[in-house]
């Protein structure tokens, strides 16, 4: 089987402004797949160019081995996308929203309108069904863009920050949900903010940050690659910083608290505190704080921007410019 | 082409305006009362007969006809298309595996078939003021599908080419509606001096409500004022031109909606 999702050197201009930088991922066939970035970072653009809402300039990108522009029909059918805007038919009860987009996905109408009830109950709002979109509530409406995504029974599902803005529950819900449909076999490329998010639900995480790949890896290798701190209480403040071996990247001294950055707190601490007491300072008590992915990806992203050089990348303004460019709020005019 | 998927756009595209009669059929009907009342019967009473043996309110008929028709098309079409991007629910059609001619055949036909049942309401409505008998049934439907098609896709170029809802009322009211207006519905070509007979025959309104009017009525001021030698073709040759343009408006929508204009960033 080919890969769910294939880029090769993928490139998105807007005028001056490269948005994916040759951008090249795969994405392999049942795996839950997180996109992480800050805003401007190319995500939704990235997404957008997989369902043919974006028109890429240049590179490849494929769909379980179907090219998004010359067979986008075959592309277009495996992927069920849940965006970040709402985005939905405001003419019709959500049920018929649901039983639409079926049939455009060549799904007969009997046959539609039984998976509209099945997504929607699945979603738990299946009482809403007559209801038309503008009339639900705020996590009822993001749960709709789910029930939407389902209602084609997509190979790929594409989320998009789906849980941006909701409560505690629907997001436990949404995880839960997402996590049983990967487990049944689907594919999940998930774009979040939420590193919390990430870390729990996705076999792989991508950083990206100004249109380019920062690194690809699982959550746990990503964890090894930040320091940990060893935060050592000393009986008797030393007047200067004790000198501790090569394992350690950085030591300050506050008062009587040592604080060591090493790569690998659980197992540097037994030499750092043999190094201390060889030196004559008394341990008082002793805590290994452990990097958190959050900072890991505020360390890359960061890293990657000073590393980008000016003339190729946006400003972080500009990128987040565009990124609202390409979801303007809209109003609901009056209907004709 | 009758796929799954088209059919399914086709249907939604249709309970669209089926299910809003109060938006899409009620103003066409109480304006053309009011257009057949005011034109017809209090102004038309002192109107000599603009071609003989045809009284104006019913010389009145086909060309209020096509105008209800076309404008209808249009607005259906550049509503729906332009409502679609502005709300960005066109991106459930977008996101969908149907081909991009399926996606403007959908849209095309739908609006078409509103701007028929809006020239059939206007029929009917003429008809409780004048009685009505078709003379070329056949010509008179052939010349109705393609002209209301025509416009539809007109409508789909215009509601890609919008950037607010002040852009359609303006293609409505300041490009359609003068072209109609001059267009040989009030009034027969015979009745011109030469010189803008001539220039009439630029609009290409002219032409469709001439074609209607040939169908409905039996007469056509091409008939009249061609000449001699090509006169007795003169509305058939309204229609082959009226059909190929319709083929290349449509075949320009689905160029525009496979390169996404309007519609992709």
């Amino acid at each position: 089987m080919p890969p769910a999702i294939e880029t090769t050197d993928l490139v998105k201009e807007y005028g001056d402004l490269r948005a994916l930088q040759e951008l090249s991922l795969t994405v392999e066939e049942g795996e839950f797949f997180g996109l992480l970035g800050p805003n401007g970072a190319g995500k939704t653009t990235f997404i957008n160019t997989l369902v043919g809402l974006v028109r890429k300039t240049g590179g490849e990108a494929r769909v379980f081995g179907h090219d998004v522009e010359d067979d986008y029909r075959q592309a277009r059918d495996a992927i069920g996308l849940a965006p970040q805007e709402f985005n939905v038919d405001r003419f019709f009860p959500i049920r018929e929203v649901l039983m639409h987009k079926a049939g455009y996905h060549g799904i007969p109408e009997e046959e539609a309108g039984e998976r509209a009830d099945e997504v929607l109950k699945r979603v738990g709002i299946y009482d809403k069904r007559n209801e038309r979109f503008d009339w639900l509530s705020g996590g009822m409406k993001r749960r709709l863009l789910l029930a939407r995504a389902l209602v084609t029974e997509p190979n790929l599902l594409i989320l998009d920050e789906p849980t941006a803005g909701v409560d505690v529950q629907l997001r436990h819900d949404l995880w839960e949900l997402v996590t049983e449909l990967n487990e049944e076999g689907t594919t999940v490329l998930l774009t979040t903010h939420y590193i919390e998010e990430a870390e729990r639900l996705c076999d792989r995480v991508a950083i990206m940050n100004e249109g380019r790949k920062v690194t690809v890896a699982t959550p746990d290798d990503l964890k090894t690659r930040g320091t940990d701190t060893i935060s050592v209480r000393l009986e008797d403040a030393p007047s200067v910083t004790p000198s501790v071996g090569g394992y350690a990247h950085e030591a300050t001294l506050e008062g009587d608290r040592l604080e060591v950055r090493v790569d690998d707190g659980g197992s540097t601490a037994p030499q750092l505190l043999n190094d201390l007491e060889a030196a004559g300072h008394e341990i008082a008590d002793l805590e290994i704080t452990r990097t958190s992915l959050e900072e890991i990806f505020v360390d890359l992203t960061r890293q990657d921007d000073r590393t980008t050089t000016r003339s190729d990348a946006p400003t972080n303004e500009e990128a987040a410019g565009d990124e609202g460019a390409e979801t303007p709020a809209r109003e609901q005019e009056g209907l004709a | 082409m009758l796929s799954v998927g088209f059919r399914a756009l086709f249907r939604r595209e249709l309970l669209r305006f089926v299910r809003r009669p109060k938006n899409t059929f009620m103003p066409p009907a109480i304006t053309n009362v009011l257009y057949f009342a005011v034109f017809g019967i209090i102004l038309g009473g002192r109107i000599d007969e603009p071609v003989a043996g045809i009284g104006y309110i019913l010389f009145l008929v086909p060309g209020l006809v096509v105008l209800g028709t076309i404008s209808n098309a249009f607005e259906n079409a550049s509503f729906s298309i332009f409502h679609g991007r502005w709300n960005e629910y066109i991106h459930e059609t977008l996101t969908s595996p149907l081909s991009y001619v399926e996606m403007v055949v959908a849209y095309v036909g739908a609006s078409a078939v509103r701007g028929l049942i809006v020239g059939v309401i206007i029929a009917v409505i003429g008809r409780l003021f004048v009685p009505i008998s078709i003379e070329n049934g056949l010509f008179l439907v052939a010349t109705m599908v393609v002209i209301a098609a025509l416009f539809a896709g007109f409508g789909i170029i215009g509601g890609l080419v919008a950037r607010d809802f002040d852009d359609l009322t303006v293609m409505n009211q300041f490009i359609l509606r003068p072209l109609v207006f001059f267009g040989a519905v009030f009034y027969s070509l015979t009745m011109l001096p030469s010189t803008w007979q001539t220039v009439s025959l630029l609009n290409p309104m002219v032409y469709m409500v001439d074609s209607v009017r040939y169908g409905l009525l039996g007469y056509s001021d091409m008939l009249e004022i061609a000449p001699a030698a090509y006169a007795e073709f003169a509305p058939y040759a309204s229609l082959g031109v009226l059909t190929l343009l319709t083929i290349g408006v449509i075949a320009v929508d689905v160029y525009l909606f496979k390169i996404g204009y309007g519609l992709t960033d």
